[in-house]
C-alpha cells in the first residue's frame, strides 16, 4: 500500500512539474511534449492505481494527440522554437480566476460528495478489461455510440469548414 | 603515421580496437558523387566500402577526379562536417584547397583505389588519434561579425566604431562570411565555431516607424527606447532598425523556427509591415488579437494547400546524394512543399576558347575532359565539327563506329540515370545493378556489349514491372508540349526532335525515334528504357565501336558546325578554324535548355516530389554555361 | 531471470538484423561488419550542432530505445519466457510504439537542421496512415482471442495460425508495422536520397548509435508482434518453443528488411490515400468477417 502511495505521489507530481513545464517553456514544441509527458505521467497514474486498461489506453493516445498538437502548434504559431524568448503565459488574470475556480471546484468534488467505501480489493486486470467490455457493449452502449458518432461529425464539419475557404482560392 | 583529422586523445588500449575497427569499417561520403565516379570507371561498390549520404557519417571523403573550383568550398564544408577521425582520399584530384592535404591519393584508377584503401587503412588504424589536434574550419562556414548603423543599415564595417552618418555607435551583427554559399547540402555548423552574440530571427523585426530603438516582434506599437520585454506578450524586444538592414523583411518575427537561425537571407519572405492599425471588436479580459494567426500572416504569400507556415529556404547539393552532383538547389519550402526554387551549377563550363589558339587536338580533348557524364559524345561532337570546317570525311566505318560509341555512351549514361534514381527513391537494388551493369557497359568493345546485353534487357523488364513505379511518378513533373525541352525530356511528351533522324548513318541502322506519352517522369524514365533497347540494336547493326581520334587538320581553315545527340539531348558545336587552330567555338548543350525547366517542375510540389522531378530531367551540371 | 534471457535474445536479434541491413543496403554479408561499425562508430566524436534543442537531440534516441524495449517486454519467446504478461499486453504494445513518433518528432526536431526537422514531421504525417491499420487488425485477433494479452493470443492460434484465419488482416498489419518501422519503401523519415539521412543526418558517434540500436529493438518488436499475432508465436513441431520464436521474428523481420530494395520510396501522402481508402475499408471488412467466422465456426 505504501508503495503505491509513493509511486502515485511520484506520478502525481511529475504531472503538475510537466504541466508547469508547459508554461515555463519558451518553445512550442517543448511545451506541447511537456503536456504529453505531463498527460504520459496520470496514465502512470491510473497505472499505479491497478486500472491497466485506462492507464494504457491515455498513454497510448495523448502521444499521438500531442504529437499532431504539436505539429499545429509549428505551423500555425509565431515563433515555435523560442528563439523570441516568447511569454507563454497569456490573460493571466483570466487564467488566474479559471484556475483557482477549476480547483476550488475540483476539491469540492473531492471532499463534498459521498464516495462510499474505499475499494479493497480490485478485480484482476483480465476481468476489468472483460468487465469493461461488457459494459461498453452492454449498458454504455448508447452513450459511446452517440458520442462516437458525435465526434465523427464534429471531425467532418471541421474538415469541410477548413477546406471550403481554399476551395474559393481556387476560383 | 597520423592523419590530418584525428581525433584527440592518446593512442592506448581500447582506443587502438576502436582504430582497428575504424580501418575495417570505412564510411565514405564521395565528392563529387557517386554517379560521377561510376563514369569515370571507379566501381566504388566493389571496394569493401560504405558509402553513406551524408558526410555526418563518414570517415573517407573520397574525391574522385580533378575537383571543380566552384565545388571547393562545399568540399571543405563537407569535411568539416565529418565527424572525427576522417581523412580524405584523393583519386587524381590535383589541389584540393582550402580542404587539408588528401591523407593518401593516387591516380584515378581502380588499381590505385584500392591500393590507395589498403594503405588508407593501415593509416586509420595507427593514427586514428593523436594528443593534439589542429582546427579546420571551412571558410563558407566561417561567421563573420560585421557592424551596422542602427540608423542607416547602408553602413557596414568590419571594426566597432561610430556611423559617418549619424554618430551613433555601429551594433554587431552576424553573417556568413562567405555569403550562403557552400553548404555542401549540409547546412549544419559544426558544434565548435565561435558563437558570437545570438543573432537568429528576434532581430528581424518589423519596422515600428519610430524613433524608439526596441520594439516587439509581435507588437510594433510596442516602443521601447530601452531593451526588455514586451508588456502584451512578454517576448524580449529587439532593435527595431534592424529590419531595414534585411530588405522586405521577415514576416512577423518568426523567432528562428525551431532556431533555424543559420538562415541569414530571408529574401524569399515577403513580409508585411506591423500589425498596428487593425482594429479589431475586441472582449474584455482577452487582449486583442490574441495569437490571431489570421492576422499575424495577413498579407503573406499562401501556398496551394492554403495553409500559411513560416517558410524556410533549404540548401540541397552539390553532393546532394539524390540530386545531380554539382548542381545546388536552393529550395523555398513552405511546410513540405516548395513554394519556390532556384537551381544553379557549381560548375559551369567555362569559354571553349579561352587565351591562346587551341589546336584541334588540344579542343577535342578539353572539350571531352569538360563533360564527365558525355566524354564521348562531346568528344564526337568536336571532332565531327572541325571536319565539318575543315571539310574532311572519317569515311563510313569511321561514322559507324563513332555512332556506336556515343549510343554505348547512351546506355551507359542513362544506366547511370536509374541508378541515381534507384538511389535517390530507395530503389537500392536497382541502384547496384544498374551501376554494375553502367560500369560493365562503359569502355567494352562490341562483344562485350553483346554479353552484358541479355542482362542490361532484364534489367529493364524489372523496371518496367517494378511496384509502386507508377505511384512514385506517374503525373510528377509533367512538362507541357510548349515548354523548350531537349532530349528524352522532350521525346517522353508524345513528339519532340531527335538529333539521330539527320543522320544518315544511324538512319542506315535502323533507327527509328523513340517516342513517349505522358511528359511526366515516368514517361521519361520508360523512354530511357526504351533508348537503352534500341541502342542496343544500333550497336550490334553497327558492328564496330570506334571512339573518333582527332581528325588532322594542318594549316586548314573554315567555319564548321555538327549536332550530335547525346544522352541528354543534343548539343550543338559551331567551331573557327585558323590555320589548323581553333579560334572560335560556340556550344549550345541540352542542359542549357533542361535546367530552366526545374522551375516548372518543382513549383508548389511536395519535396519528395519535387526533388524526384528534378532527378528526372538527367541535368549535367557541367554542361551550364557559365 | 525472464528479463535477462529476452534481453539477451534481443541482444543478438539485434545483432543478427544488422548483419542482414548491411547486406540489404550495401550488399556485402558479412557477420563481423556490424560489430566493427559499432567499435568505430563509438569511436567517433559525438557532435552536437549549434543552436540545438539539446534536451530533445540527447532525449530523442534514448525514448525510441525505451519505446522499443517496452514494447518487446510484452512479446511472448517461449510459454513463460516473457517479460512482464499483461492483461492488455496488446494495447500496451501499440501504447509503446507510440512513443516512436514522439521521439522521431524529438529527433528531428532537436539538431536544428532543416533535414531533420523535415523528416520528423514527415514521419508524423506517416504515422496518421499507419495508425489505424495497426490497432484495426490487433481488434480482429484479440476477437479470436478473446483477450488481449499476447500470451493468450498465441494459445489462441493453436489449431490455426492467424495469417491462415485472418490473411486480410495480417497484410495490412504488415504494411503497417513497416510503415511504424520506417523500413523502406516506406523509410520517409532517414530517406538516404531524400534528405540525406534525415533524423538520423546531424547524429554522430555515440548518440548514432543508440539511434541505430533503438531502430533495429523496434524492428524486432515488430516482427515479434507479426510474428505472436498472425504466425503462432511459439508454437511448431519438433523444435522447441524458443526456436520456432526465434527462427520465425528473424524470418518476418529480414522479409521487412529487404523487400524496400525492390521498389521506389513511396511519400506519406500516397501511403495515406492508400491507407485511409482502401486500408481501413479492408481493416473493418476483417473485423466483420472474423466476427462472423468466430460465431459461426468456433475453432
Amino acid at each position: 500500500m505504501t508503495v503505491q502511495m509513493i509511486f502515485l505521489a511520484f506520478f502525481g507530481g511529475a504531472a503538475v512539474w510537466f504541466g508547469v513545464v508547459v508554461f515555463r517553456t519558451h518553445s512550442m514544441v517543448r511545451s506541447a511534449l511537456a503536456l504529453l509527458f505531463s498527460q504520459t505521467a496520470i496514465g502512470a497514474m491510473f497505472l499505479v492505481m491497478q486500472a491497466e486498461f485506462l492507464g494504457v489506453l491515455q498513454i497510448m493516445m495523448m502521444a499521438t494527440e500531442m504529437s499532431v498538437m504539436a505539429i499545429f502548434m509549428v505551423m500555425f504559431m509565431m515563433d515555435p522554437g523560442g528563439m523570441g524568448k516568447m511569454d507563454m503565459t497569456h490573460q493571466k488574470r483570466l487564467s488566474l480566476w479559471a484556475g483557482g475556480i477549476g480547483l476550488l471546484a475540483a476539491l469540492l468534488l473531492v471532499w463534498l460528495p459521498d464516495w462510499g467505501p474505499v475499494a479493497l480489493s480490485v478485480p484482476g486486470a483480465h476481468e476489468q478489461a472483460a468487465d469493461l467490455g461488457r459494459e461498453l457493449l452492454g449498458r454504455s452502449m448508447f452513450i459511446f455510440q452517440s458520442a462516437g458518432l458525435t465526434i465523427l461529425t464534429a471531425m467532418i464539419a471541421a474538415t469541410m469548414v477548413a477546406i471550403v475557404p481554399n476551395a474559393e482560392q481556387g476560383k | 603515421m597520423t592523419i590530418a583529422g584525428a581525433r584527440e586523445g592518446a593512442m592506448y588500449g581500447i582506443r587502438r580496437a576502436v582504430a582497428a575497427a575504424m580501418a575495417r569499417d570505412l564510411t565514405a561520403f564521395v565528392l563529387p558523387g557517386p554517379s560521377v565516379a561510376r563514369s569515370m570507371g571507379i566501381d566504388l561498390a566493389n571496394a569493401h566500402l560504405r558509402i553513406v549520404g551524408t558526410p555526418r557519417h563518414a570517415n573517407v571523403l573520397i574525391i574522385a577526379g580533378p575537383l571543380d573550383v566552384g565545388l571547393r568550398d562545399a568540399a571543405a564544408v563537407a569535411y568539416a562536417q565529418m565527424p572525427r577521425p576522417r581523412t580524405i582520399l584523393a583519386l587524381g584530384a590535383g589541389d584540393i584547397a582550402p580542404l587539408p592535404d588528401a591523407d593518401v591519393s593516387a591516380p584515378l584508377t581502380q588499381a590505385g583505389l584500392h591500393s590507395e584503401l589498403a594503405d588508407l587503412r593501415r593509416v586509420v588504424a595507427a593514427g586514428a588519434f593523436r594528443a593534439n589536434t589542429g582546427e579546420f574550419t571551412a571558410a563558407a562556414l566561417e561567421v563573420r561579425v560585421e557592424y551596422t548603423c542602427p540608423m542607416h543599415p547602408e553602413i557596414v564595417r568590419d571594426a566597432p566604431g561610430d556611423c559617418p552618418k549619424c554618430g551613433m555607435t555601429l551594433v554587431p551583427r552576424e553573417t556568413a562570411s562567405n555569403g550562403h554559399g557552400g553548404h555542401g547540402g549540409h547546412d549544419m555548423p559544426r558544434e565548435d565555431r565561435p558563437n558570437p552574440a545570438d543573432h537568429a530571427h528576434a532581430g528581424h523585426a518589423h519596422d515600428a516607424g519610430g524613433s524608439g530603438a526596441y520594439t516587439c516582434p509581435m507588437h510594433p506599437e510596442v516602443i521601447s527606447d530601452a531593451p526588455g520585454k514586451c508588456p502584451k506578450c512578454g517576448m524580449n524586444l529587439v532593435k527595431a532598425e534592424e529590419v531595414e538592414s534585411h530588405g522586405p523583411g521577415h514576416g512577423h518575427g518568426h523567432g528562428g523556427h525551431g532556431g533555424h537561425g543559420k538562415q541569414q537571407d530571408h529574401s524569399g519572405h515577403d513580409g508585411h509591415a506591423g500589425h498596428g492599425g487593425h482594429s479589431k471588436a475586441t472582449i474584455d479580459g482577452i487582449e486583442p488579437h490574441f495569437m490571431s494567426m489570421v492576422e499575424l500572416t495577413e498579407g503573406q504569400p499562401r501556398s496551394s494547400d492554403g495553409l500559411q507556415m513560416d517558410w524556410i529556404e533549404v540548401p540541397f547539393g552539390p553532393f546532394f546524394p539524390g540530386l545531380p552532383a554539382g548542381l545546388r538547389l536552393t529550395l523555398t519550402l513552405d511546410g513540405d512543399t516548395v513554394a519556390a526554387s532556384d537551381a544553379r551549377s557549381l560548375v559551369c563550363r567555362a569559354e571553349l576558347v579561352d587565351g591562346p589558339q587551341m589546336t584541334a587536338g588540344d579542343f577535342v580533348e578539353r572539350l571531352a575532359a569538360m563533360m564527365p557524364l558525355g566524354p564521348v559524345a562531346y568528344r564526337t561532337l568536336a571532332c565531327a565539327a572541325i571536319e565539318e570546317a575543315a571539310s574532311a570525311d572519317p569515311g563510313q566505318d569511321a561514322r559507324r563506329g563513332r555512332a556506336a560509341a556515343v549510343e554505348r555512351e547512351r546506355i551507359a549514361s542513362h544506366l547511370g540515370w536509374l541508378a541515381e534514381f534507384g538511389t535517390q527513391s530507395g530503389f537500392l537494388w536497382l541502384a547496384a545493378r544498374a551501376g554494375a551493369l553502367q560500369l560493365a557497359v562503359q569502355g567494352a568493345d562490341i562483344d562485350g556489349i553483346a554479353a552484358q546485353a541479355g542482362a542490361i534487357r532484364a534489367l529493364i523488364r524489372r523496371v518496367e514491372t517494378a511496384p509502386l513505379m507508377r505511384m512514385r511518378l506517374g503525373r510528377i513533373a509533367r512538362i507541357g508540349t510548349d515548354a523548350p525541352a531537349s532530349g528524352p525530356v522532350d521525346r517522353a511528351r508524345g513528339g519532340g526532335a531527335d538529333a539521330r533522324t539527320e543522320d544518315p548513318t544511324l538512319k542506315a541502322l535502323g533507327f527509328e525515334m523513340c517516342v513517349r506519352e505522358g511528359g511526366d517522369a515516368l514517361a521519361r524514365l520508360r523512354l530511357r528504357c526504351d533508348e537503352i533497347a534500341q541502342s542496343l540494336d544500333l550497336i550490334a547493326a553497327a558492328g564496330r565501336i570506334a571512339v573518333p581520334q582527332v581528325p588532322d587538320v594542318e594549316t586548314v581553315s573554315g567555319e564548321g558546325a555538327a549536332t550530335i545527340e547525346t544522352p541528354r539531348g543534343a548539343a550543338r558545336l559551331r567551331v573557327k578554324l585558323a590555320n589548323g587552330k581553333v579560334v572560335e567555338a560556340e556550344l549550345d548543350t541540352p542542359t542549357d535548355v533542361n535546367i530552366a525547366l526545374v522551375e516548372t517542375v518543382t513549383a508548389q510540389r511536395e519535396l519528395g516530389d519535387a526533388l524526384a522531378a528534378v532527378a528526372s530531367l538527367d541535368l549535367s551540371p557541367w554542361e551550364v554555361r557559365g | 531471470m525472464s528479463i535477462v534471457v529476452v534481453l539477451l535474445s534481443l541482444a543478438a536479434g539485434a545483432y543478427a538484423l544488422a548483419v542482414i541491413e548491411r547486406w540489404a543496403v550495401h550488399g556485402h554479408l558479412s557477420l563481423t561488419g556490424p560489430a566493427w561499425a559499432a567499435l568505430a562508430l563509438l569511436g567517433r566524436e559525438s557532435l552536437l550542432a549549434r543552436k540545438s534543442d539539446r534536451l530533445f537531440f540527447e532525449l530523442g534516441p534514448v525514448l525510441l530505445l525505451v519505446a522499443g524495449l517496452m514494447a518487446v517486454a510484452v512479446i511472448p519467446l517461449a510459454p513463460g519466457l516473457i517479460i512482464t504478461d499483461l492483461a492488455t499486453g496488446a494495447l500496451f504494445l501499440n501504447a509503446a510504439l507510440a512513443y516512436v513518433l514522439v521521439a522521431l518528432i524529438m529527433a528531428g526536431w532537436g539538431p536544428n537542421g532543416a533535414y531533420a526537422m523535415i523528416a520528423g514531421w514527415r514521419f508524423l504525417g506517416q504515422f496518421i496512415a499507419y495508425a489505424m491499420l495497426i490497432v484495426m487488425p490487433i481488434t480482429a485477433v484479440a476477437m479470436r482471442a478473446e483477450s488481449l494479452s499476447t500470451v493468450e493470443i498465441v494459445a489462441s492460434q493453436e489449431q490455426l495460425w492467424n495469417v491462415l484465419y485472418q490473411p486480410m488482416g495480417f497484410i495490412l498489419f504488415v504494411v503497417a508495422a513497416m510503415g511504424l518501422a520506417w523500413l523502406p519503401p516506406l523509410d520517409l523519415p532517414d530517406a538516404t536520397g531524400e534528405l540525406a539521412g534525415g533524423v538520423e543526418a546531424e547524429y554522430t558517434g555515440v548518440r548514432l548509435a543508440v539511434l541505430r540500436l533503438a531502430r533495429m529493438v523496434i524492428i524486432l518488436a515488430l516482427a515479434g508482434a507479426t510474428v505472436t499475432f498472425y504466425l503462432g508465436g511459439w508454437l511448431g513441431p519438433w523444435l522447441p518453443g524458443w526456436a520456432w520464436s526465434a527462427i520465425k521474428i528473424l524470418a518476418v523481420a529480414a522479409a521487412m528488411l529487404s523487400v524496400g530494395r525492390y521498389m521506389p520510396r513511396i511519400r506519406e501522402a500516397r501511403y495515406l490515400a492508400l491507407s485511409w481508402k482502401l486500408g481501413i475499408s479492408l481493416a473493418l471488412a476483417n473485423i466483420f468477417v472474423v466476427g462472423v467466422i468466430a460465431l459461426v465456426v468456433p475453432i
